[in-house]
């Protein structure tokens, strides 16, 4: 740092340069409502990837102290089942952090435009945005950490006081614990620059606002490509994990990889997919002009309505895998216990503390999912305020403006939870097999359909899905319409 | 709820309104005790520089914004005491709007867009309405597009189609907030010569805001704003004209 007083002509260059280092200098200031679902994601998938760290850990060291098998291969057997649940929770974190900014970017494309307009390259600007979604997994992921192993710290000597757990050696700061930290940070890097691909596309043009945007935009040919890729290379994937499965406890690292990967091809092709859905439900929401009004958005505006409806389908997906997965289990187990009674009781304890655990480490996943879900719909009804402000003047009174998004999300919660259930018919399915079909035995059998727990899926996704538009539909209606028509 | 049409020779109505945005040492009089008349079947201009007041005066006659004083008039209804549902009624069976951006709802198509303010009072389009409404769109040749979204139509044709809607209900007053600020200057002269033809040929009361001096020259009347203050009521008045009057007002501040 110079002594001397700046040259003052120097100063806006030095300024500007600085931003230019800096990327997305103008990003980096996104509001703090843009990353909540972010941030606590982040948190959610750190804490959970701690506790399954410290949990196998604390696991292996009480198992070791009362037999003679060697820690080592406990915890490695722990330790495998502990990251399948990892990975999935980490998966879900991705997609709902890559959906929550390519929703925020969606809403800033005029901002975008003039960044682009001013001379921003758009690599520049995604880096900007990367970074700083590598910043807030950072927070995100060191507080979730921190508090689980503080918890830990408490609770393990609190169990073995209460003779919960044995005496012996815990070590609750497991130098592994920084792995799923890592992780965590990575995946918020990775999935903020996979989020704002949209970023590429803005022309500067877009600043000047004149032209009505195209909200029909198609899939870019490469995009096509790629989506067909992931979904034909995870489904065979998924496929070899199954057949693997057959001989092999191995095959359900296989049958992840490919659940994933296909996964992703579904939602990559969600923008397409989805608005095929919704010409299905919309007819229900009658023929009123609310109604047809609403119908209309979801359809016409497929990337808005897919990203919105991916939270509600990898959630009602996650939860009826689970349930699939889970009774399909119970289903062959029962198999077993009939043809050697003598284990049955046993069997019974097993299975019930199994379910309950697996249960635990599914719904965390599915929490995280229901984040994005509601986030998502919020950010989506606060970007609308022109379009809302529009309707207003028009002559849409409140009520109507807040029936038309309740219907809209109805609509969209409805495609997505049947489209969700069937794919977790599915994955649970393919999940039970590669996982179990080794150890049981039993070849290829039929998945066991919990028709009770599936109904009841539909039920909460309906209902969280209407809850989670009520707020943002009060605040759309809140203050002039003139507001809401300039506001950008 | 349905509200009455009026019959008095005023169509709208502004009362010695004043409008202040924020409060204490950084408040801003955007208007300061304005009254007026819009007359009926008359295309009025209002003019004035950026920050006169006009997109404000505006937007309290459209029931858009409540003023901080005074009484604002739509016919015989006073606007002023109406609650939101009210206010909202009153906008979707008695005033049409144009604005300069953002017109049309993305999601429906140019024909979805003009009959939208029916579907919304839930009014069933009768044959008279609807031919009056092909008629309009024939004569603005977009008979051919109307089943096009917004996005698939020219800055030109988004404006017609928004001024087809705003005819469509035949209105008591027809708001137009700069329709003319997004358009080239030919396609900004087709919609200038559509609005005082609907003017001279249907009766069509209409109020638009405008900086332009050549789009309020195909006014009837123009009021020029300054300091949220009117400072001239004149008649129909050449371009060169107003941008005289116009000058001298950003000469006299």
């Amino acid at each position: 740092m110079s002594v001397q007083a700046p040259d003052v002509r120097e100063r806006p260059v030095r300024a500007a340069r600085a931003g230019g280092r800096r990327g997305g200098a103008g990003l980096a200031r996104m509001r703090l409502r843009d990353y909540r679902a972010s941030l606590i994601v982040a948190a959610l998938s750190g804490a959970f990837g701690a506790a399954l760290v410290i949990g196998t850990g604390v696991m292996a060291d009480a198992i070791t102290a009362n037999s003679l098998s060697s820690k080592d291969s406990v915890k490695i057997t722990v330790l495998v089942v502990a990251s399948v649940f990892f990975a999935i929770a980490v998966y879900v974190s991705a997609v709902v952090t890559a959906n929550t900014v390519a929703t925020v970017i969606a809403g800033r494309i005029r901002e975008i435009a003039l960044y682009r307009l001013i001379g921003a390259a758009s690599s520049r600007l995604r880096l900007g945005i990367a970074r700083e979604g590598l910043v807030v997994a950072a927070i995100g992921a060191l507080l979730g950490t921190a508090v689980v192993f503080v918890a830990g710290l408490v609770i393990v000597p609190a169990l073995v006081a209460g003779g919960v757990l044995p005496e012996a050696t815990y070590t609750v700061a497991d130098p592994l614990l920084i792995a799923p930290t890592a992780v965590t940070i990575a995946m918020g890097f990775l999935s903020s620059w996979a989020g704002s691909q949209r970023v590429g596309q803005v022309t500067p043009i877009q600043a000047l606002g004149v032209a009505a945007a195209d909200p029909t935009r198609r899939m870019s040919g490469a995009r096509r490509v790629f989506a067909a890729l992931f979904l034909v290379s995870g489904l065979v994937a998924l496929a070899g994990g199954v057949v693997l499965g057959l001989t092999s406890p191995l095959g359900v690292l296989v049958g992840l990889v490919g659940g994933i990967v296909s996964f992703t091809g579904v939602v990559m092709v969600s923008p397409v997919l989805m608005p095929a859905l919704l010409r299905l439900t919309g007819g229900l929401l009658g023929r009123g002009p609310v109604g047809r009004i609403a119908a209309a958005n979801a359809v016409r505006y497929p990337e808005r309505s897919a990203r919105s409806m991916v939270g509600v389908v990898i959630g009602v997906t996650l939860v009826t895998m689970f349930a699939v997965a889970s009774s399909t289990y119970v289903q062959m187990m029962l198999g077993i216990g009939d043809e050697h009674p003598e284990y049955a009781a046993e069997m019974d304890q097993v299975l019930t503390m199994t379910l309950a655990i697996f249960s635990g480490l599914f719904g965390f996943s599915a929490l995280i999912a229901a984040v994005g879900l509601v986030n998502n719909l919020a950010l989506g009804v606060i970007q609308r305020g022109p379009e809302l402000g529009l309707l207003r003047t028009l002559g849409f009174t409140t009520r109507q403006i807040r029936r038309m998004i309740v219907a809209e999300s109805l609509q969209m919660t409805l495609a997505s939870t049947v489209f969700g259930v069937l794919l977790g018919i599915f994955y649970g399915w393919a999940g039970a097999q590669a996982t179990l079909g080794a150890q049981l035995g039993q070849g290829l059998v039929v998945p066991t359909i919990p028709w009770a727990v599936i109904g009841t899926i539909l039920g909460l996704a309906l209902a969280v899905g209407v809850l989670a538009s009520l707020a943002p539909s009060r605040h759309a209606t809140r203050g002039s319409a003139v507001a809401a028509l300039s506001a950008d | 709820m349905t509200t009455a049409p009026t019959q008095t020779a005023r169509a709208a109505r502004l009362d010695s309104v004043s409008k202040t945005f924020g409060t204490g040492a950084g408040s801003v009089i955007a208007l300061d005790a304005v009254s007026l008349d819009i007359e009926r079947g008359r295309f009025t201009a209002i003019m004035g520089p950026s920050g006169s007041g006009k997109s404000t005066l505006m937007h309290i006659l459209a029931g858009l914004d409540t003023p901080t004083a005074g009484r604002v008039w739509l016919g015989d209804t006073e606007i002023g005491t109406l609650d939101d549902v009210a206010l909202t009624l009153v906008r979707r069976e008695r005033m049409g709007f144009v604005f300069q951006s953002f017109n049309l709802v993305p999601t429906l198509t140019a024909w979805e867009n003009i009959v939208l303010p029916f579907e919304l009072g839930g009014r069933r389009i009768s044959a008279a309405d609807r031919e009056w409404i092909e008629g309009l769109c024939a004569s603005l040749g977009l008979a051919e597009r109307l089943e096009h979204r917004p996005h698939q139509l020219s800055g030109g044709q988004q404006q017609r189609v928004a001024i087809i809607r705003a005819l469509a209900t035949r209105p008591d007053v027809i708001f137009a907030d700069e329709p003319t600020g997004a358009l080239d200057s030919r396609t900004s002269r087709e919609v200038l010569a559509l609005l005082a033809d609907a003017c001279a040929r249907f009766g069509q009361t209409i109020a638009m805001v405008t900086h332009d001096p050549v789009a309020a020259s195909y006014a009837d009347r123009i009021l020029v704003l300054a300091d949220g203050s009117i400072r001239h009521d004149i008649g129909r008045t050449s371009a060169a004209e107003v941008s005289a009057l116009m000058l001298s007002l950003e000469a006299a501040a």
